[in-house]
């Protein structure tokens, strides 16, 4: 049993894995081991933006701290000589980082040189350092060069994102716009291909690849697939064998990677969300588990003429540490807004316990009733001493989560949200409509115009037939007096000509929100999420048209959706991609990664699904992350007609 | 997983080497290369800083060892029973624990010299920054090694408090199993019932006068080797009880102990009050003397007045000023040469029954009260 018990660990939390490797980097390439009595050994952390973007979600500055590193500098800057401490490089190996490398070797900057690239260097390059060391006659400096193949972001245990400082490189909208070249096209792909290369050799398995045809992932796949074959007959340098693998050796089973392009489902990414993490990343600045709030100052009417308040700023760390965030990130919002509520009540009653006690200690044996309640009051009293720290950290979530749910909810209360969430919902699944679309759109309470948008766009994804002219005359009218720009429409329909030539319209399972009664303890109890007027809807299961697929290929289930992908095997000798799967067992662990951007509402859907399944791990991964307003913008600028 | 490309990074410089000279290109050539790079690495100083932190860290260290090396012997309790080999005395631990304390205290200081130095150098912040995160390395490691130490030194003084009190309690377990041998004597007579009980109850007392006749019955009851089940059945039911009744004893300890820890809390607290009011305590407390003193002496004054006032009048309104001070000659015999304090005259009539009762006139001495009392 323990074999299988290390597979479900393999694939369980590439976090722990990223986070391992990184930690070792950082112990000059030697396991690290905690030693309470070690000797301290210092150094300085050198890295680039791709390099920060890696680390940051993964450990915080005290964890560096722990780790020996006195100084964490980024490449590009002006950096000063410091004597005698060895320096740890983690950076991408392009041009200019190689050079200000050399630049570093030729000013002598520090005592020795650890270079730690986040994907594998290539030859010239490698020469370029050495002819700088040569020069600089520092190459015994040089102790070791390592290729970390660290080349993504790993944002939850179970989620990963390519890249976030040259998006833009392998956006949507890269991928998918009319006017790209073969030769763009090529570097896209093999960017992505390098990103989740580096991610099978962290994980430590190679997977069975299986892909839509015609699209950007059926690209990926192949190129990945030729990818790991090369590496897998490479005997020498082999990536995947023996001691480099770790614990991912004793996994029986070969995860499954499912290669979904964005385009089966443009729908999701405009959806109205009802869950707290999906909502943040939705309506507050989140990226990289950092939430950027501007807190307004209150509702004050400055005296004319005054400047007015700046707004705070405030960021937040949502990590795995949270507690409060890891159990509610996936539920609705109205129960974390309850969640708080009782959290602060029990954090408050905590913090009484400990004023009474101290009120106690400070009476002089007044009444009889104190000095006996003075008898089992040391346990007590010790034991309130030594929770204070665990009570201020509580107290500190507490109150970030309150702010940020707060934030959440002016929004919500703003923009008429959970109105958008329900019809959507209805639309999607394709139940009866009790308010016309027209309606909607043309409130002027309800929403911004970008929110109406969305709707009308959800609204002309789903519909079996497109609306007849005459109506969408009408719609297009109504959305452009609510200020909308038109402009996504034109690509919708335009893809949705396309998505129709090649399969059906992606449908979204048969379910309903029921909208449940006001909540009366929140409303009732004065607290801040007082939420008047807003629905608790609570969601139930449904199936969004990426997990249907995935469900489909990990169980083996036959469907016409998925029955023609195709399937991919790196360690098969004969490289043919037969449609026909040689594996005929469900799979335990599965990858899903979507070609041209993600979601947390995706996310969040593959997490409900599996956890119904014992036994069973997905990993979900996209190559940039967007949320709606983000992709509408991108896809604003995608006019032109023709599609790959 | 990473890929040590280490080996292939030196085949590059070598690459780099060959062609570098094959294309004629001046790195300093070939043999002299590694010359020149031990001449460019000599001048570099080696920075102070640095090389005074390690030698601190190899202190600490040397400190860590010599811990980790006796920590055995130190925290064995069973030393005194030990062979000779391993044994630690006291005087030993206390002789570690000694140097040990100087030790870090030295230690503690060069870190302390270590950081004014650095922050008094000009440097960049960069380097300031790295300097202070080192130090504080230091200190945390210094502080992991006194742990250690702490550690050792608290199980050390654990022991010494469990050794004290076990030998405290050392009488009674030898009492109780005395006891319980008495009362297996006493129980075999079941007539002798209130002896039991007299023997349970002042057992403190009597064992010390009955452990050596019970020792001597108990030798001559040897011969008997059984116990009939009654007598069995007895002893166990005595057991009982007296196991039931010495719990009950000890939680009553316990809570009279816990109870004792409180009252001596707040007569401490009491205390304090008090010690904050013994100023003021003592000045009424001098006042109070003062004025008995005071009144004692007046009333005397006074019989003595009286008494001598029979053999005549005198004139003593003059000899007392308003404010009951004497006129500054003295007269004959003066009985009155000393000083009648303030207070005297507001209380003399009411302390004094030698002016309340006599209220008549009499000439000097009513005169002298109602001088006196004019002279309020």
């Amino acid at each position: 049993m323990v074999g299988v018990k290390m597979a479900t660990a393999a694939a369980a939390s590439i976090r722990e894995r990223q986070t391992v490797a990184l930690k070792r980097m950082l112990n000059f390439n030697v396991p690290h081991v905690k030693n309470s009595t070690g000797e301290p050994v210092w150094k300085v952390l050198i890295y680039d933006r791709f390099g920060q973007d890696i680390i940051s979600p993964l450990l915080s500055v005290k964890e560096l701290r722990d780790m020996g590193i006195t100084l964490h500098l980024l490449l590009h800057s002006d950096r000063d000589p410091i004597p005698d401490v060895p320096a740890v490089y983690f950076v991408m190996p392009t041009e200019e980082n190689i050079d200000r490398m050399c630049q570093d070797l030729r000013n002598q900057l520090y005592e020795s040189y650890y270079l730690n690239f986040i994907s594998a260097i290539s030859r010239s390059k490698l020469e370029d350092i050495a002819n700088a060391a040569l020069a600089a006659s520092a190459v015994t400096q040089v102790a070791k060069v390592f290729d970390q193949y660290l080349n993504f972001i790993t944002l939850e245990d179970d989620m990963f994102v390519l890249c976030n400082q040259n998006k833009e490189l392998v956006s949507y909208r890269a991928i998918n716009r009319p006017d790209i070249t073969d030769t763009e096209m090529e570097t896209v792909m093999d960017t992505i291909v390098d990103s989740l290369f580096c991610f099978f050799v962290t994980l430590g398995a190679v997977p069975i690849i299986r892909c839509s045809r015609g699209t950007a992932a059926e690209m990926v796949a192949v190129k990945l697939d030729k990818k790991l074959r090369e590496n897998l007959r490479d005997a020498r340098n082999s990536l995947f064998t023996g001691d480099t693998l770790g614990a991912g050796q004793f996994s029986f089973q070969r995860p499954l990677l499912v290669l979904v392009d964005r385009n089966i489902d443009l729908a999701t990414p405009l959806h109205h969300t009802w869950t707290y993490q999906a909502l943040v990343h939705d309506v507050l600045d989140f990226h990289l588990n950092r939430v950027n709030l501007e807190e307004s100052s209150g509702v004050e009417n400055s005296p004319a003429g005054a400047r007015p308040k700046r707004k705070n700023k405030k960021s937040y760390d949502l990590t795995p540490v949270d507690k409060f965030w890891q159990k509610h990130k996936g539920s609705p919002f109205p129960e974390v807004a309850e969640s708080v509520q009782q959290e602060l009540e029990s954090y408050r009653a905590q913090e009484d316990e400990v004023k009474r006690l101290k009120s106690i200690m400070g009476l002089e044996g007044e009444d009889e009733g104190a000095i006996s309640m003075l008898s089992d009051n040391t346990a007590k009293l010790t034991s309130a001493v030594s929770s204070l720290p665990e009570l201020l950290e509580k107290k500190r979530l507490i109150d970030l989560h309150t702010n940020v749910a707060t934030a959440v909810l002016e929004h919500i209360k703003a923009r008429k949200l959970d109105v958008y969430f329900e019809y959507e919902e209805k639309i999607m699944s394709k139940t009866t409509l009790d308010k016309s679309l027209l309606d909607i759109i043309s409130d002027p309470d309800a929403g911004t115009p970008e929110d109406k948008m969305r709707l009308f766009l959800i609204y002309y994804i789903s519909a079996q037939q497109a609306p007849s002219e005459a109506d969408l005359e009408q719609y297009k009218k109504a959305l452009t007096d609510a200020g909308c720009n038109l402009n996504p429409l034109q690509y919708i329909k335009q893809w949705k000509a396309f998505a129709k030539m090649a399969s059906a319209p992606a449908s979204y399972g048969n379910t309903t929100t029921k909208p449940m009664g006001l909540l009366s303890r929140v409303m009732n109890t004065g607290s801040q999420f007082v939420m008047e007027g807003v629905k608790n809807l609570v969601l139930k299961q449904q199936n969004l048209p990426v997990t249907r697929i995935l469900d489909n290929l990990m169980e083996m289930k036959s469907n016409p959706e998925t029955d023609d992908y195709r399937y991919f095997d790196p360690k098969m000798l004969r490289g043919n991609d037969s449609s026909v799967p040689r594996n005929k067992n469900p799979f335990q662990e599965a990858i899903v990664f979507v070609v041209g951007g993600g979601n947390y509402i995706e996310y969040q859907n593959l997490v409900d699904y599996i956890k119904g399944k014992q036994g069973k791990h997905i990993l979900y991964g996209c190559s940039e992350l967007f949320n709606a307003t983000q992709f509408i913008k991108q896809v604003k600028c995608t006019l032109v007609v023709c599609f790959l | 997983m990473a890929v040590d490309i280490t080996l292939l990074f030196r085949a590059s410089v070598k690459t780099v080497k060959t062609r570098n000279k094959a294309l004629g290109v001046a790195v300093g050539g070939g043999a002299d290369g590694s010359r020149d790079e031990l001449f460019r690495r000599s001048p570099r100083p080696k920075s102070d800083f640095s090389s005074r932190a390690r030698e601190v860290i190899s202190h600490i260290g040397k400190l860590r060892d010599f811990l980790l090396e006796h920590r055995k012997d130190y925290i064995n309790a069973y030393s005194h029973i030990m062979s000779e080999y391993g044994r630690m005395t006291d005087t030993e631990r206390d002789q570690i624990d000694q140097d040990a304390q100087t030790f870090m205290r030295t230690c503690s200081e060069a870190i302390q010299q270590l950081r004014t130095q650095a922050h008094k150098e000009i440097h960049s912040q960069q380097v300031k920054e790295h300097r202070s995160a080192v130090l504080d390395f230091i200190e945390d490691y210094l502080k992991r090694v006194c742990k250690l130490y702490s550690e050792q030194r608290a199980i050390r003084v654990k022991r010494v408090v469990d050794k004290k009190r076990l030998s405290k309690l050392e009488p009674e377990p030898r009492t109780k199993t005395r006891e319980s041998v008495s009362s297996e004597k006493v129980s075999r007579d079941p007539s002798q019932d209130s002896e039991e009980k007299s023997v349970t109850e002042e057992y403190p007392e009597k064992v010390p006068a009955e452990s050596q006749p019970e020792l001597g019955t108990w030798g001559d009851g040897k011969g008997e080797d059984e116990l009939s089940p009654e007598e069995i059945q007895m002893f166990e039911q005595e057991n009982q009880r007296l196991i039931g009744e010495m719990n009950s004893l000890f939680d009553e300890v316990r809570q009279i102990e816990g109870r004792v820890v409180e009252i001596s809390r707040l007569q401490e607290i009491f205390t304090e009050k008090v010690l904050q009011q013994e100023a003021e305590i003592d000045s009424i407390h001098q006042l109070v003397v003062g004025a008995t003193e005071n009144i004692k002496e007046g009333n005397e004054d006074i019989r003595e007045d009286r008494t001598k006032k029979t053999k005549g009048c005198r004139s003593y309104s003059t000899r007392h000023r308003a404010d009951g001070l004497p006129t500054g000659a003295r007269t004959s015999s003066g009985p009155w040469p000393r000083v009648l304090p303030q207070p005297l005259t507001t209380r003399a009539e009411t302390l004094d029954p030698v002016y309340t009762r006599r209220p008549e006139a009499r000439c000097s001495p009513h005169q002298g009260a109602s001088q006196l009392q004019g002279a309020e």
